[in-house]
């Protein structure tokens, strides 16, 4: 039997490292299609929704000046309610695609750690999806605010809560993108998981505004989608919970989807 | 180095890998046989730690794979040639992969041009065909120069220059020291590319030898012979145990009599030979005598009559 052992130069940064793995999942990201159509259709409709929500609103009176700044934040934040929707497909397609097309087993030989990959994804789509974010929402108030300024509705970002509920909408649609994430990963299925994704968003308020019972009204302020609505929203004095209470309760949703998802890919064999 | 104690994968009730123990050698290819659905695949996908074994464990270079700091240059695997995202272009798969380990662009450059991808490197991978995919995942295995690479089937779906590609790849590959652990169903490019074997049959090692002992010992010697006085000479051999078939008048094919042997009987009987020829077994004759009572999916023999 041969012996020879190997002597060969590995360089020696040549290793795995946090650095390294955002770096491939930043490649992967933008390196598929559906990332480019997602991102440019939330940008492009929160921009129109924006613009045309503002030239189309007919005020009959003039507004007072309190919900002046509250009505031109609706109008940045309008396209939030339809970009959701969107960047949560983006969110489960960037697992489940690999679940689909058998690159989960590259992803994961490669980090076979397993949860370093998660993380990495993660935080690439919160970060990828905030910018989107920003540029949606910001450029959208942009748009509108001088239209909503010819008809006598004033607002600056320098306005109580302007730029926060703006900077809310960003972040909101950061955080759907990874909530999305987590339920791609937990159920390993483009279908099932823009299903489930979207049933939490959409189905779940519906379904708690019908049930007649004082739990279901008081849970509905804690549901994702509402407490994102909180969050991209001039805080209204009959608000149950407060931009940065909304905020906490987004989070924990994400907290713990991440949570479950991270404990499946660590247990699950690939 | 690959080392495998008591590796043992059920899935339900069905247990796929059986508490096997083999040592896979640096400097050697070693091929991985076995019937569909013997465990060879899962076995593979245990190293690399995409399945988690039931019990048993299975280390490379003396940690489990998880716990190298630099996996992709521990091991290189190819485990399914699909293991790529159909809507990414090759280079930016590869790149994507190389990033993970801090791996240059000049070294993804290297491996697609080692494996021929040149010219369609920048083409989405949903656009493939089976061969450019065995080609990638190659490539991707090839990414950190790694000292033991695992390839499962990696000549499936490649032309006859792809195959004699992979197999003085691997060759190469093995002289340089590394560890080459490989599958394939094709018998006759094992036998030709194989140092040693383990060969695998319902989760279980029956074979773990050299290629030359597994062909040499598991089949007994096979012997034909031509003589006028072929049935007189066939009756004084039935008293050892051998098995005689006779074709024709004159022709007789003896198994488990060397051919000295049998020139020894018919010169004490005063018998002519025509013709004595030892017939060497093949790898697949090896192969399926160490196997047939492991084969997971039974096929039913079809006999020449009604094959005719």
């Amino acid at each position: 039997m041969s012996t020879t052992t190997l002597a060969r130069p590995v360089a020696p940064n040549v290793r795995l490292s946090s650095a390294g793995i955002l770096r491939s999942e930043w490649i992967k990201l933008r390196s598929v299609r559906a990332t480019v159509w997602s991102y440019a259709i939330v940008v492009i409709v929160s921009l129109a929704l924006g613009g045309l929500m503002a030239s189309t609103l007919y005020l009959p009176e003039a507004i007072p000046p309190e919900a002046q700044a509250p009505l031109a934040v609706q109008a940045s934040t309008f396209g939030v309610s339809f970009g959701q929707l969107v960047v949560s497909v983006l969110g489960v397609l960037v697992i489940s695609g690999e679940y689909s097309t058998g690159m989960i087993r590259s992803t994961l030989t490669a980090v076979p750690r397993r949860l370093p990959a998660l993380w990495g994804k993660a935080v690439v789509l919160f970060l990828a999806t905030f910018v989107v974010g920003l540029v949606s929402v910001f450029g959208a108030y942009f748009v509108s605010a001088p239209i909503l300024a010819a008809k006598g509705v004033e607002s600056s970002l320098g306005t109580d809560g302007v730029l926060l509920a703006l900077l809310g909408g960003a972040l909101y649609l950061a955080f759907i993108a990874v909530f999305s994430l987590a339920v791609g990963t937990m159920l390993r299925s483009s279908a099932g998981g823009i299903a489930t994704a979207l049933g939490v968003l959409l189905i779940l308020p519906t379904v708690l505004q019908i049930i007649p019972a004082t739990w279901a009204r008081d849970l509905s302020p804690y549901l994702l989608s509402n407490a994102g609505s909180t969050l991209f929203s001039v805080p209204s004095p009959g608000g149950v919970l407060e931009p940065w209470q909304a905020m906490l309760v987004v989070m924990a949703w994400v907290a713990a989807s991440l949570a479950v998802a991270a404990v499946l890919l660590k247990r699950r064999d690939a | 180095m690959i080392h495998a104690e008591h590796l043992t994968k059920k899935y339900g009730a069905k247990t796929a890998v059986d508490s096997i123990d083999f040592t896979v050698r640096p400097g050697l290819v070693t091929g991985f046989l076995g019937p569909n659905g013997a465990g060879k695949s899962t076995t593979m996908r245990m190293i690399v730690g995409l399945d988690v074994p039931t019990s048993g464990s299975v280390t490379v270079n003396g940690k489990r794979y998880a716990q190298h700091r630099s996996p992709l240059t521990e091991v290189g695997a190819l485990l399914d040639a699909k293991a790529v995202h159909t809507g990414r272009s090759a280079r930016n798969h590869l790149l994507a992969m190389a990033a993970t380990h801090n791996i240059g662009r000049r070294r993804v450059d290297e491996v697609i041009a080692m494996t021929g991808l040149d010219s369609v490197a920048s083409k989405r991978v949903g656009g493939f065909s089976l061969g450019m995919g065995q080609r990638l995942g190659i490539a991707a295995a090839l990414l950190g120069d790694p000292a033991t690479l695992i390839l499962d089937e990696p000549v499936n779906g490649l032309d006859p220059e792809g195959v004699l590609w992979v197999r003085n790849l691997v060759r190469h590959l093995a002289s340089e020291g590394r560890t080459i652990f490989l599958s394939s169903h094709l018998m006759s490019e094992m036998a030709l590319t194989a140092d040693h074997l383990i060969v695998l049959g319902r989760g279980k090692i029956v074979a773990d030898a050299p290629i030359a002992d597994i062909l040499s010992g598991s089949t007994r010697p096979t012997v034909r012979f031509r003589s006028p006085e072929a049935a007189r000479l066939a009756n004084s051999l039935t008293a050892s145990t051998v098995d005689i078939t006779q074709d024709g008048s004159d022709l007789v094919q003896v198994v488990g009599l060397s051919a000295p042997e049998i020139g020894e009987i018919a010169a004490r009987s005063g018998i002519v030979l025509h013709e004595l020829t030892p017939l060497s077994a093949s790898l697949e004759e090896a192969y399926m005598a160490l196997t047939q009572d492991d084969v997971e999916y039974q096929t039913t023999a079809i006999t020449q009559e009604v094959a005719r």
